[in-house]
C-alpha cells in the first residue's frame, strides 16, 4: 500500500506544481488580455505552418493594439490528429482558459466531435481553417450548430468545378481521377467526376489513394489502362509525390490537374519541374484587390518563403475574422455574440479593410461608430452563408521556376455561372 | 492484368526480404515482432546518410550506375547500412527483448515490440523530419517490355528483384552448406537438444538478429529506391511483411520468400477486383484465408 | 471553478470509458493470456453499431433506426460480439503470435472498411446524427455531462463487479489454469479452445460497450477514432496499471489518460514554440519508453495481480512456471 500512497502523493504534488505554474502564467501576463483557443495538429508536418500562420495574425493584431484594447493570447494545443486528444484539448481550453472562440481543428474527424460535444454545448464560437466535410453543412442545416460554426475553407464544389473547367479548356477528353481516401478526397473525387461527365469528358478511372500504403504502383498502373489524356489529383504532397512519380515512370500522361493541396514546394521538388510544365492547379483565390498580393508579400517577409502549403491562407483568414468579430462584439462578449458579429466583418456593403494590422485598426474605428466592414482576406472577400460555409473566387495556377504563377482568375460570378451551367 | 502480375513479383521481392528475417526471429524467439518492419526504416535512413557521406567524400561515386537511379555511393552505403541495421537489431535485443525473454515472459515481448516500434519510428521522425525523402529525385522511366499487352518495368525494379534473389541464394547456401547453418536449423528444431549437442544458443540468437537486420536493411533501401523514404516505412510495411510470414508458415525461410512474392502478387491483383480504397485490407484478407485453410502456412515446415 | 469542475467531469467521463475498455482487455490478456492486437476494431464495432442503431436517419447510408438508447448500446455490444466470435473461431486455436497479428489485421481492415463503405458507415466523413437521450430536459451543459459521468461510472462499477465475480468463480480459475498450463487443463477434461473463445468474446463485448459509450458521448464517430493508436493506448493503460488486476486496470486508464492529456497541456504552455512541432514525436517516444520500461523493470505493473483465494482451505494459485 505504501507504493500506492507514494504514487498518489507524487500525483498530487505534480498537480499542485502545474496549478502553481498556471497561476504564475496568468500573473505574468498583461493586466488586460483576452484569450483565444486553437486546436491544431502541430505535430504533423503540414499542420505546423497552419498554427504559425494563426499565431502571426495574433501578433499583427497585438501590434495594432489588440482586441478591445486588450492583448490577445492564443493558447495553442496539439490534436495529434487523434479525436480524443483534440476534444480533450478543446474542452480544457473552453473550461479552464475560458476562451470564447476556438480556432480549429484541421481534420473534420476532429472538428466534428469538438463541435457537437464541446463548443455548441458551451456556446463557444468555432472557426475552422480547413475542415472540409459536407457533414458540417448538413449539421448546420439541421440547426444543430446554433450559428456558432464557421469555416474559411471554401466548399470543395468550387475547386472541383474549376478543375473540370481546366480539362475542358485544354481540350482533354479522357481524365483519370486520383483522390485521397479521406473525407475531403472522397467528396472532391465524386464532385469532379460528376462535373467532368457533365462537360462530356470521360472519366476513365476513379482511384482512391490510401494513406500509409507501401506502394502506389498498382493504383497508378490500374489507371493507365484507360489511356487518359490527363489526370486529376486531389492528393496531399506525400502520397501525391509517390503516385505521380509512379505514374510518370510508367509513361502516363504529364497533363495534370492539381487540387490546391498540391500547391507545395515538397511536391514540386520531388516530382521535378521537368514533368510539371503541363500541370494546372486550381485554388480558391483572393479578389483582384491590393490585399491579394499583400498577403503573399507579407507572408514571404515573415516566414522567408511563399505561403505554399495546404490551408495557410485559410488559417490566416479564420484567425483574422475571428479576432475582428471579437472586436466588433465588444468587451467580454460571449461566443454567441461574437458569432453574431461575424456578418459585420464580412458585410459586402461594408467599408473594405485589408488583411493586416492597418486593416484591423481601420476596422476598429468603423466598429466603434457602429458600422460594418468588408474584410478582404488572403482567400478573398470572404462571405459566409447561413451554414457557416464560404464561397470564394477561384484561380488557375501553374508551377513556375520561382514559385506559383497565376494563369487565370475567375470571379465569384464567373464561378457561380460556370457551376450553374454544369447543373443543366 | 499482366502488368499487375509483373508489379506484384517486383514488390514481392521487398516483402520477401523483410519476411525472411521476421520468420527466423519469430521461429527462434517465439514472438510476433511488431518492430521488425522498423528495421527497414533504419536501413533506408542509414543508407541515405552514408550515400550522402560517400558522395561528398568522393564525388565520382555519385554517378549513377547504368540505367539505374542507384549511384555507386548508394551501393556502398547499402553494405554499411546492412551492418548498422544488424547491429541495431542486436542492440535492441540486448536492451529489451533478451531481458524479457530471460524472465520467461514470452507473451510480454509482443507488446514490448509494439513499444520499441513506436520509439524507433518517432526517433527517426525527430532526427530526419516527417517529410518524404528520395535517394534520387530523377524519375527513371520504365522500359516497355511488350506493347500488347502493355508491360512496363523500371530498371530499378529489375535490379531490386535480382539483388533480392541473390541475397536469398546466398542465405540458402549459408544455411544448407555450413556448420553454422546446420546449428541454426538444429536450434530451430529443438533448442534443448541443440544445446546438449554443443550449439552456443546465444551466438545463434545474435546470428538470427544479424541476418534479419541485414536483410531488412536491404529491403528498406530497395523500397526507398523504388518508392520513397519516410519515417513511416515501418508502419506501412508491417502488415504485408506479417502476411508474407504467415502465408509462408512461421519458421520456413523458403516459405517466407515465397510468401513475400504471393502477398505482393495478391495485393496487386486485388486491385483488379476490389476498389482501390480497400487495398490496406488485402494483407489481412490473405492472413485470414491462410489461417482458415492452412493454419500453419502454405509452405509450413515440420513444426507449426 | 465551475470551469475546472466542468473540465474534470469531461476528463473523467473519457477516462472512465477508456477504463471499461481496459477492463475488457484485462479479461483477455491479464486473466486468459490472449494477445488482442485489435482493440480498436472491437471498440469501433460497438461505437459504429450503437450509432447506426440509435441514430436518426441520414441520407446516403445505413442506419438511423433511432432505437432507444439501451437497446442501441446492447446492439453495438452484439456487433462487437459477432466480430469477436468470428475472429476468435479462426485464430484462438493457433499460437499466440498468430492471434496478435490476426487481430492487429482485423483492426486495420475494420478501419479501412469503415472508411470506404459509405453505404454502411458514412465513409471517411464519419457517422453522426445521434440525439443524446434526455437532452431535451437537462440541456447539454455541465448537468448533462455530470449525469452522463454518473451513468458511465456505474457501468464501470458493474463491469468491475462482474469481472471480479467472474475471476473468482470456477470459470476464472479455469482461465488462469489455461493461461498457465494449457496441457494440464486439457488433461483435466477441460476444453481450452471453448473457454478461450468465451473469454475473448466477453472481453470484446466489454470493449464494444466502451465504444458505444464513447460514440454516444461525442454523438459522432469516424475512422479516425479507430486507428491502431487506440489499441496502443488501451494496452499501455493495462500494462502500466498491472495486467491481471482489475483495479490496476482502472487506475492505469486514469493515470495514462491523465498523463497523455497533461503532457499535451504542459507542452503547449512551457515548451518553446519551435519545439512544438516535435512535441508529438517526443510524446510517442516517451510513451513507448514507459511501456518498454515497465515491461523491463516492473512487468507486473503498478498494481500486481493479486492471488485469488476462491475456496476455503487455502488453495492458492501455484507460482507460474518459469
Amino acid at each position: 500500500m505504501t507504493k500506492t500512497g507514494n504514487l498518489l502523493r507524487t500525483g498530487a504534488a505534480m498537480g499542485l506544481a502545474l496549478a502553481a505554474m498556471s497561476v504564475a502564467d496568468t500573473a505574468a501576463a498583461q493586466e488586460c488580455s483576452v484569450k483565444v483557443g486553437a486546436v491544431l495538429p502541430t505535430s504533423v508536418d503540414w499542420g505546423r505552418p497552419i498554427a504559425e500562420t494563426a499565431q502571426w495574425v495574433v501578433d499583427q493584431v497585438n501590434e495594432a493594439g489588440g482586441v478591445n484594447d486588450c492583448q490577445v493570447e492564443m493558447v495553442l494545443r496539439d490534436t495529434q490528429v487523434d479525436p480524443k486528444v483534440g476534444v480533450d484539448a478543446a474542452k480544457a481550453l473552453v473550461d479552464l482558459d475560458g476562451v470564447p472562440v476556438l480556432l480549429g481543428a484541421v481534420s473534420s474527424g476532429v472538428s466534428m466531435p469538438i463541435l457537437t460535444s464541446v463548443t455548441v454545448p458551451a456556446g463557444v464560437m468555432q472557426m475552422s481553417c480547413c475542415s472540409s466535410s459536407t457533414a458540417f453543412t448538413a449539421l448546420a442545416e439541421e440547426g444543430k450548430t446554433d450559428g456558432l460554426w464557421f469555416r474559411t475553407f471554401a466548399t470543395t464544389g468550387v475547386q472541383a468545378a474549376v478543375g473540370a473547367k481546366v480539362a475542358q479548356d485544354q481540350g482533354w477528353k479522357k481524365v483519370a481521377v486520383f483522390y485521397k481516401n479521406d473525407d475531403w478526397g472522397q467528396d472532391i473525387g465524386k464532385l469532379v467526376a460528376a462535373d467532368l461527365e457533365a462537360l462530356g469528358i470521360e472519366v476513365t478511372a476513379s482511384v482512391a489513394i490510401n494513406d500509409a500504403q507501401p506502394s502506389y504502383r498498382a493504383e497508378a498502373a490500374s489507371a493507365l489502362s484507360g489511356q487518359p489524356d490527363a489526370i486529376y489529383l486531389a492528393l496531399y504532397p506525400n502520397e501525391g509525390t509517390a503516385t505521380v512519380r509512379e505514374w510518370i515512370s510508367l509513361g502516363g500522361t504529364q497533363n495534370m490537374i492539381l487540387a490546391n493541396s498540391l500547391k507545395s514546394e515538397e511536391f514540386r521538388e520531388n516530382v521535378g519541374m521537368d514533368y510539371l510544365s503541363n500541370a494546372w492547379g486550381t485554388d480558391t483565390a483572393s479578389p483582384r484587390a491590393d490585399s491579394a498580393t499583400a498577403f503573399v508579400d507579407a507572408y514571404q517577409a515573415r516566414f522567408d518563403g511563399p505561403p505554399n502549403g495546404p490551408g495557410l491562407a485559410n488559417s490566416y483568414d479564420a484567425t483574422m475574422i475571428a479576432l475582428l468579430a471579437m472586436e466588433a462584439a465588444g468587451k467580454d462578449a460571449t461566443g454567441a455574440e461574437i458569432a453574431a458579429a461575424v456578418p459585420r466583418v464580412t458585410d459586402p456593403a461594408g467599408t473594405p479593410v485589408t488583411a493586416d494590422s492597418a486593416g484591423f485598426t481601420q476596422a476598429r474605428e468603423v466598429f466603434a461608430e457602429g458600422g460594418s466592414v468588408m474584410y478582404q482576406g488572403a482567400t478573398g472577400n470572404v462571405r459566409f452563408d447561413a451554414n457557416g460555409d464560404v464561397s470564394a473566387p477561384a484561380v488557375v495556377w501553374k508551377f513556375g521556376e520561382a514559385g506559383i504563377d497565376e494563369v487565370e482568375y475567375l470571379s465569384l460570378d464567373d464561378v457561380d455561372a460556370f457551376m450553374s451551367a454544369l447543373q443543366k | 492484368m499482366i502488368q499487375h502480375l509483373v508489379d506484384g513479383v517486383l514488390v514481392g521481392a521487398i516483402y520477401a526480404l523483410g519476411a525472411i528475417g521476421l520468420t527466423m526471429v519469430m521461429h527462434m524467439l517465439r514472438f510476433a515482432n511488431f518492430s521488425h518492419a522498423e528495421l527497414l526504416s533504419v536501413g533506408a535512413y542509414a543508407a541515405l546518410v552514408f550515400e550522402k557521406l560517400f558522395s561528398a567524400l568522393a564525388p565520382p561515386l555519385a554517378a549513377k550506375i547504368g540505367p539505374l537511379s542507384m549511384s555507386l555511393a548508394l551501393a556502398l552505403a547499402v553494405l554499411v547500412s546492412m551492418a548498422i541495421t544488424a547491429a541495431t537489431a542486436v542492440l535492441i535485443d540486448k536492451l529489451v527483448f533478451k531481458r524479457i525473454r530471460e524472465r520467461g515472459e514470452e507473451l510480454s515481448m509482443v507488446f514490448a515490440s509494439f513499444g520499441v516500434a513506436l520509439i524507433v519510428r518517432n526517433v527517426i521522425g525527430l532526427v530526419f523530419g516527417l517529410g518524404t525523402t528520395l535517394y534520387s529525385r530523377e524519375i527513371p522511366f520504365a522500359m516497355v517490355l511488350s506493347l500488347d499487352p502493355l508491360i512496363l518495368v523500371r530498371p530499378d525494379q529489375i535490379f531490386t528483384l535480382s539483388a533480392a534473389l541473390l541475397l536469398m541464394v546466398i542465405l540458402h547456401l549459408v544455411l544448407s552448406r555450413t556448420t553454422f547453418g546446420y546449428s541454426l536449423r538444429a536450434v530451430a528444431e529443438n533448442p534443448a537438444l541443440a544445446q546438449i549437442a554443443g550449439v552456443n544458443l546465444r551466438r545463434i540468437v545474435i546470428a538470427v538478429w544479424v541476418i534479419g537486420g541485414g536483410l531488412a536493411a536491404a529491403a528498406g533501401v530497395f523500397y526507398g529506391l523504388t518508392n520513397q523514404i519516410t519515417p513511416m516505412i515501418g508502419r506501412d510495411l508491417l502488415m504485408p511483411v506479417f502476411a508474407a510470414t504467415i502465408v509462408g508458415g512461421i519458421g520456413s525461410i523458403y516459405g517466407a520468400a515465397a510468401g513475400g512474392f504471393l502477398v505482393g502478387l495478391a495485393a496487386n491483383l486485388a486491385l483488379v477486383i476490389l476498389p482501390s480504397g480497400y487495398s490496406p485490407s488485402v494483407p489481412f484478407l490473405i492472413i485470414l484465408l491462410v489461417l482458415s485453410f492452412r493454419p500453419s502456412g502454405i509452405f509450413a515446415s515440420e513444426r507449426a | 471553478m465551475i470551469g475546472l469542475l466542468s473540465y474534470l467531469v469531461f476528463f473523467a467521463t473519457v477516462a472512465t470509458i477508456l477504463a471499461i475498455a481496459v477492463l475488457g482487455l484485462n479479461l483477455q490478456w491479464g486473466n486468459t493470456g490472449l494477445f488482442n492486437g485489435g482493440v480498436a476494431a472491437f471498440f469501433g464495432a460497438g461505437a459504429y453499431g450503437t450509432l447506426i442503431l440509435g441514430g436518426t436517419p441520414q441520407a446516403g447510408h445505413l442506419g438511423g433506426f433511432a432505437m432507444p438508447y439501451p437497446l442501441a448500446l446492447l446492439g453495438g455490444m452484439a456487433v462487437a460480439a459477432a466480430l469477436a466470435w468470428g475472429v476468435g473461431r479462426l485464430t484462438l486455436k493457433l499460437r499466440h503470435d498468430y492471434l496478435a497479428i490476426a487481430t492487429f489485421g482485423v483492426a486495420v481492415a475494420f478501419e479501412n472498411v469503415m472508411r470506404n463503405a459509405e453505404w454502411l458507415s458514412g465513409g471517411a466523413k464519419g457517422l453522426r446524427g445521434f440525439e443524446r437521450p434526455l437532452q431535451e430536459g437537462i440541456g447539454s451543459g455541465l448537468a448533462y455531462n455530470a449525469l452522463y459521468l454518473a451513468f458511465v461510472a456505474s457501468l464501470l462499477l458493474l463491469t468491475y463487479l462482474f469481472l471480479e465475480r467472474l475471476v473468482s468463480s470456477p470459470f476464472g480459475r479455469l482461465l488462469r489454469a489455461i493461461r498457465e498450463d494449457e496441457e494440464a487443463a486439457r488433461s483435466l477434461g477441460k476444453n481450452p479452445a471453448k473457454v478461450r473463445l468465451t473469454a475473448f468474446v466477453t472481453g470484446s463485448v466489454i470493449m464494444g460497450m466502451a465504444g458505444g459509450l464513447y460514440a454516444t458521448f461525442y454523438a459522432f464517430v469516424s475512422p479516425q477514432d479507430v486507428l491502431p493508436i487506440l489499441t496502443f493506448q488501451i494496452w499501455a493503460m493495462l500494462i502500466v496499471g498491472g495486467a491481471g488486476n482489475n483495479r490496476g486496470a482502472i487506475l492505469g486508464a486514469f493515470l495514462m489518460w491523465g498523463a497523455w492529456t497533461a503532457s499535451g497541456w504542459a507542452l503547449s504552455r512551457h515548451a518553446p514554440v519551435e519545439a512544438q512541432i516535435y512535441a508529438g514525436s517526443i510524446q510517442y517516444v516517451l510513451i513507448g519508453s514507459v511501456i518498454v520500461g515497465m515491461l523491463l523493470w516492473r512487468p507486473q505493473g503498478l498494481f500486481p495481480e493479486r492471488l485469488v483465494v476462491s475456496q476455503s482451505g487455502g488453495a492458492t494459485r501455484p507460482a507460474p512456471a518459469k
